[in-house]
């Protein structure tokens, strides 16, 4: 037997339309159990849908979901044991917190005092003990967050549902809910899908990333694999930014872009190409040991802080480099003549013209 | 210089005299219109009548302590607060389906329904009044139906039946659009939510869609109450002159026997029970925030 984590959750084959938009057209995924898995993609691309789905609150047009093994997909709503976090938290508004956090427990029968110690232990867990007799329009975003947070994770679901639960908060509050978040899921070893068009969120906070694009999933990978070799330019450009060069391979196989021949680790098919280079994997003189040296001149410098951010044109591209502000080397001006290096491995090719 | 420093600067309203000056004119109508006859209907009500119509500007407390000692009209008050409260039930258990639905419908479609809701008002209640008599007198088709089928005919015309059924159509869309306009509050994501907790419809029901949906139906079950113990073209003549309502009474001293200061004395009594609805109405609101 190997040592492979259990699978958890299966979609097979998954189609959605609405009237005669087909929103979905046929998604396979598969989520192991303990994982937390993101569907990070650009708004309107049928996260919510996926996730609808899987809790039962849309109807697939075709295809089987499956978790542990069985397969649920026409299992009522109520019956799907699903812990959904709503974007706009959805608290019943007609009762305080206590009574909001222990409604999934009463709706299984659990005795009052049971529930009421057990709602109790989920509110402390969330810091929210305090406030367990207020009205939920009492409460700030964030601690409504937690407390539909708290109210998803007492009945020990099945599969733990978030859709972009972070995206109400400001941007502090944010960076301690994504810590908080994944801090509990960690701890109760429970799945979880976590839909975001934030790729901070879905890289830090997830195991795996689904990149999706139009309702189809573009990629399906670790964060750094996702980073790191994107599948296509789209993967490329969305979880985190890139040049384009326009480019093209020749009948040897030789990969020419900015005006001269360049270095590689991706091979394809000869014709025309593009190729991304991220900013910040850019380096400026000191290039000793780069695959690829192009020349340019400095058109822009903007300081951010921490990096600065030079626009430097290439042959009749413009290039965007990333670098951490240092004091070691004089400051580059407008007009310099600059040589900027980078490796074979940075260099992304993808056939031209994909978005 | 000068000319622009003795210019006077502009008026600054204040915001309490802009409210009051924005609020004379509907004042005014209402004091006119509304307070001054219902004092005048107060005064009448400590006159004496004489026959043949005539009002004796005496003070007198005759009016009231014969009505309340009188069973007849102690009767009448509780049978019209009882008819009223049980056609106002019957409204909103009509309603509510359909309130619901149209809460929920949206489009082209929605528009279309609510027409459909709200056009009976645009025919005057005494036209369809005279339909249902039509359709529910004794050889009428409702009639004509249940005896084909077998069961014994029910007489539902000018008995209590024909003004149950009447009113509770005719303020079926007050009701309608009363819970409409009080369930602001049903999100949709928040019975969903019950759902994926765990509930079934028919608990998401109790638990949640009923208590958000309470404001509307006690919005809804004051505006038909109060539109029920006043009606009185339905009653007359849906009822065939055999039953008795606050309402039909006033309008028979007023009209029929002109005794005004007895039709008065009812008068005030019909705006104390209004007033004990709208009390109890402001009860409930404040127990469900
Ligand atoms: N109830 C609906 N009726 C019609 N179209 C819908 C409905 N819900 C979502 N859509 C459409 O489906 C697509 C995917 O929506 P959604 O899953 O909400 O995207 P995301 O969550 O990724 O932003 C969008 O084009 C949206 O307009
Ligand atoms: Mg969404």
């Amino acid at each position: 037997m190997s040592s492979a984590p259990e699978e958890h959750l299966r979609l097979q084959e998954i189609g959605v339309s609405f009237g005669n938009v087909n929103v979905i057209p046929s998604l396979d995924l598969s989520v192991r159990k303990g994982e937390m898995v993101a569907f990070l993609g650009p708004s309107g691309c049928g996260k919510t849908t996926t996730l609808r789905v899987i809790a039962g609150l849309n109807k697939p047009s075709q295809g089987r979901i499956i978790v542990g093994g069985r397969d649920i997909t026409h299992l009522p709503i109520h019956d799907r044991d699903m812990g959904m976090v709503f974007q706009s938290y959805a608290l019943f508004p007609h009762m305080n917190v206590s009574r909001n956090v222990a409604f999934g427990l009463q709706m299984r029968k659990v005795s009052g005092r049971d529930a009421e110690a057990r709602a109790a232990q989920a509110l402390e867990m969330v810091q929210l003990g305090h406030l367990s007799h207020r009205k939920p329009k009492e409460l700030s975003g964030g601690q409504q967050q937690r407390v539909a947070l708290a109210r998803a994770l007492v009945i020990e679901p099945s599969i733990l549902l978030l859709d972009e639960p972070l995206s109400n908060l400001d941007a502090k509050l944010r960076d301690e809910m994504r810590v908080q978040i994944r801090a509990l899921q960690q701890q109760s070893g429970i799945t979880a899908v976590f839909v975001t068009h934030d790729q901070v969120e879905a890289l830090s906070m997830c195991d795996r990333v689904v990149v999706m694009r139009g309702g189809n999933v573009e990629q399906f990978g670790t964060p750094t694999e996702v980073y790191e070799r994107p599948a296509t330019a789209f993967v490329a450009n969305f979880v985190g930014r890139t040049n384009r060069l326009k480019g093209r391979i020749t009948s040897e196989g030789v990969l020419t872009a900015a005006g001269q021949q360049l270095r590689s680790a991706t091979t394809l098919a000869p014709g025309a190409v593009d190729v991304l280079v991220r900013p910040h994997r850019i380096r400026l003189q000191e290039t000793a040991d780069a695959a690829n040296e192009v020349q340019g001149t400095v058109s822009s410098i903007t300081f951010i802080g921490d990096l600065v951010q030079y626009g430097v044109r290439v042959d009749d591209e413009e290039v965007v480099v990333e670098e951490a502000t240092r004091r070691d080397r004089r400051p580059l001006a407008v007009s310099d003549k600059v040589t900027l290096g980078w490796s074979a491995e940075d260099t992304l090719v993808y056939p031209a013209g994909e978005k | 210089m000068s000319a622009v420093s003795a210019s006077a600067p502009p008026r600054q309203w204040r915001d309490g005299e802009l409210a009051i000056l924005l609020l004379l004119p509907i004042a005014l109508i209402n004091a006119i219109g509304f307070i001054l006859p219902v004092l005048n209907l107060a005064r009448y009500s400590f006159n004496r009548s004489r026959i043949g119509g005539g009002i004796e500007t005496v003070f007198t407390w005759e009016n009231w302590a014969g009505l309340l000692s009188d069973r007849f009209y102690l009767e009448l008050v509780f049978n019209s607060v009882w008819i009223s409260l049980a056609i106002t039930l019957t409204t909103l258990i009509a309603s509510y389906p359909i309130a619901l639905y149209l809460h929920r419908a949206s489009g082209a479609w929605r528009t279309f329904l609510t027409v459909l809701v709200i056009s009976p008002l645009l025919t005057s209640a005494v036209v369809r009044t005279y339909g249902w008599i039509a359709i529910l007198i004794d050889d009428g088709p409702v009639v004509s139906a249940i005896k084909a089928v077998g069961l014994p005919a029910p007489s539902l015309m000018f008995n209590i039946k024909g003004v149950f059924i009447g009113l509770t159509e005719i303020l079926m869309p007050y009701m309608i659009l009363a819970l409409m306009a009080g369930f602001g509050r049903l999100d949709p994501r928040v019975e969903e939510a019950a759902r994926t907790l765990g509930a079934t419809p028919a608990r998401t029901f109790t638990k949640v869609i009923l208590p958000l949906t309470l404001p509307g139906i006690a919005l809804g079950c004051l505006l038909c109450f109060v539109l029920a113990v006043s009606s009185f073209i339905t009653p007359k003549l849906m009822g065939g002159g055999r039953v008795f309502l606050l309402a039909t009474e006033i309008y028979d001293q007023a009209i029929v026997t002109l005794n005004w200061p007895l039709a008065s004395t009812l008068s005030m009594l019909v705006l104390i029970v209004f007033g004990a609805a709208l009390w109890a109405y402001s009860v409930v609101l404040r127990r469900l925030d």
